[in-house]
């Protein structure tokens, strides 16, 4: 018997990312659903057998080998089929079957960039923008559905209607298996950033009570950005500033969240305690982002990341510098949230009603109505005014669209200060 | 003789980390009773069937359910057996759940 042998952690998710784009290298764009299929089964076989046996030497070899049979009895079996089918009047086949030597051939080459090209193949412009998170999370990362519905904060069925319609058009347009030639690469490269960049953010807000689920999309979207930048293709200013941007948010992460769940403010937090190797990391992309002359949204928000970790202490805060950084930030990038926090860093500066001044003056039509942060910031600023009844106004509107709890613990606490014995507190 | 049946009943299949799990639970339990256990192994979904001189290709699409894998033990009798397939992993939960048949090897072990 083998001796008994742990797995490095997240085995599974990332062999399974890893064979699907070794695969379909072989398999083509158009059979992922194939690639997918072989590879979940190999993994089961594995489960089953390392389970009794113990885990081989060549853990990442033995399913390798195990899920490229797989694909050529998967393979044999269409072709079987797809003999059959004239005789069985149903006319020939459509797809000429790969043939199994061209397949084995193709297996004998090593591993190299096939997960890169995997992930430009899951941001494709034909793949809907809503699809992209969900495919890349299922083919690079080895999510099941229901993980990614729980990342994405939707439903399983959702999930399953985006990948299927994911797959389909890739097939539609039979999509190269290979990362984009210079000429499209850069708005190539910016819609995989944008997806990365999701399934990081989306793991750094606690919208949700799945924490755990939650760590593990910031940690993926890390690696994504790293597989990038490991690669001459992604190995550009633009890559280098989000992993910046990762890391130094990635910093705060201890420290954002309190013993018992709750959100610690910026303000508040221990900055002791934040991940300095992480810091360290965030620097080194940082400085490497600089060569060139491109400025890109992530070089801004790296900028404004490392503002608040250079800080010794949250009353060091170069606010100033910070306010100017969104402004820079909305003129490339407009959105209103980057609106709401210049208007949070100006409201620093000059004092809250410079703050809502600002918000004022977003046009009606862009304001987010539904996101509670843009509400709990309005309630702070009048709070800090002193306009409780303006604060208990806007907290509770902010309490109505949120859903997370520690979210909403938060401004459960915060409403109790606008409770007319607790007024004296206003005037600080 | 450990033989684990699983059912062919098609149930949601395990995601690479719920794997990842399950197989952390079952190096814990073969670490746990390495010195009983002997050896053991899973079996590929798929095989032949020999009958009355006629073969067929598995799988047994008409079983229910179908020996999954096998891991020889030595134990001194049928509770000390019984004691270590009770810590199987997935016999709390229904995940992965699969019924063990415990039997004695005839021959000198």
């Amino acid at each position: 018997m083998t001796e008994p042998r742990a797995l490095v952690e997240h085995f599974f998710r990332h062999e399974f990312g890893r064979l699907v784009a070794v695969l379909t290298r072989s398999l083509g764009v158009r059979r992922l659903d194939l690639a997918e299929d072989v590879v979940q089964a190999a993994l089961i076989e594995a489960l089953q057998t390392w389970s009794r046996r113990g885990v081989p030497e060549d853990p990442g070899g033995w399913l390798y080998r195990t899920a490229r049979n797989l694909a050529i009895d998967g393979l044999r079996r269409e072709r079987t089929h797809a003999r059959a089918l004239p005789r069985l009047g149903e006319g020939g086949a459509r797809e000429s079957p790969l043939h199994e030597e061209q397949l084995e051939a193709h297996f004998a080459d090593e591993i190299g960039d096939e997960p890169l090209r995997l992930l430009f193949v899951c941001c494709h412009e034909a793949v809907p923008a809503e699809s992209r998170v969900a495919l890349a999370l299922r083919m690079l990362c080895g999510f099941s559905t229901a993980e990614i519905a729980r990342a994405l904060l939707t439903t399983n069925a959702n999930v399953q209607k985006r990948i299927e319609r994911a797959r389909d058009r890739l097939r539609e347009l039979d999509v190269e298996f290979d990362t984009p030639a210079a000429a499209e690469l850069n708005a190539r490269l910016e819609a995989v950033l944008a997806v990365v960049y999701l399934v990081f953010t989306q793991g750094c807000y606690a919208t949700h009570g799945d924490m755990p689920i939650r760590h593990d999309l910031c940690d993926e979207g890390r690696r994504l950005a790293r597989m990038l930048a490991a690669h001459p293709v992604g190995d550009v200013p633009a890559v280098h500033a989000l992993l910046a941007l990762m890391c130094f948010q990635a910093a705060r992460f201890d420290a954002r969240v309190a013993a018992d769940g709750t959100i610690v403010l910026l303000e508040e937090q221990d900055r002791s305690a934040w991940n300095h190797s992480d810091v360290r990391e965030g620097m080194a992309w940082f400085a490497r982002s600089a060569a060139g002359d491109e400025l890109t949204r992530y070089h801004v928000e790296a900028a404004i990341a490392w503002e608040h970790c250079r800080a010794a202490t949250f009353a060091d805060t170069d606010w100033r510098q910070i306010a100017g950084l969104y402004d820079t930030l909305e003129r490339i990038a407009p959105s209103p949230l980057h609106a709401l926090n210049r208007a949070v860093a100006e409201a620093y500066l000059q004092g809250p009603q410079a703050g809502l001044d600002l918000l004022a003056a977003v046009a009606k039509d862009d304001v987010p109505a539904r996101y509670p942060g843009w509400h709990a910031v309005i309630g702070e600023l009048h709070f800090r005014l002193g306009k409780h009844a303006a604060a208990a106004h806007a907290w509770q509107e902010a309490l109505r669209w949120t859903t997370a709890r520690a979210d909403q613990e938060f401004l459960r606490r915060r409403l109790a200060f606008c409770r007319p014995d607790h007024g004296s507190q206003a005037n600080e | 003789l450990f033989i684990f049946r699983e059912s062919t009943e098609s149930r949601p299949q395990p995601s690479p980390e719920e794997m990842q799990a399950l197989q952390g639970a079952w190096y814990k339990w073969m670490q746990k009773f390495s010195s009983a256990i002997v050896g053991g192994d899973g079996l590929k979904p798929s095989g032949r069937l020999v009958k009355a001189g006629i073969v067929t290709d598995g799988p047994y699409t008409e079983a229910k359910e179908v020996i999954a894998s096998f891991t020889i033990i030595q134990a001194d009798d049928y509770d000390a057996a019984v004691a270590i397939a009770r810590e199987c992993p997935g016999q709390d939960t229904g995940k992965g759940c699969h019924r063990i048949e415990i039997r004695e090897l005839g021959g000198y072990a």
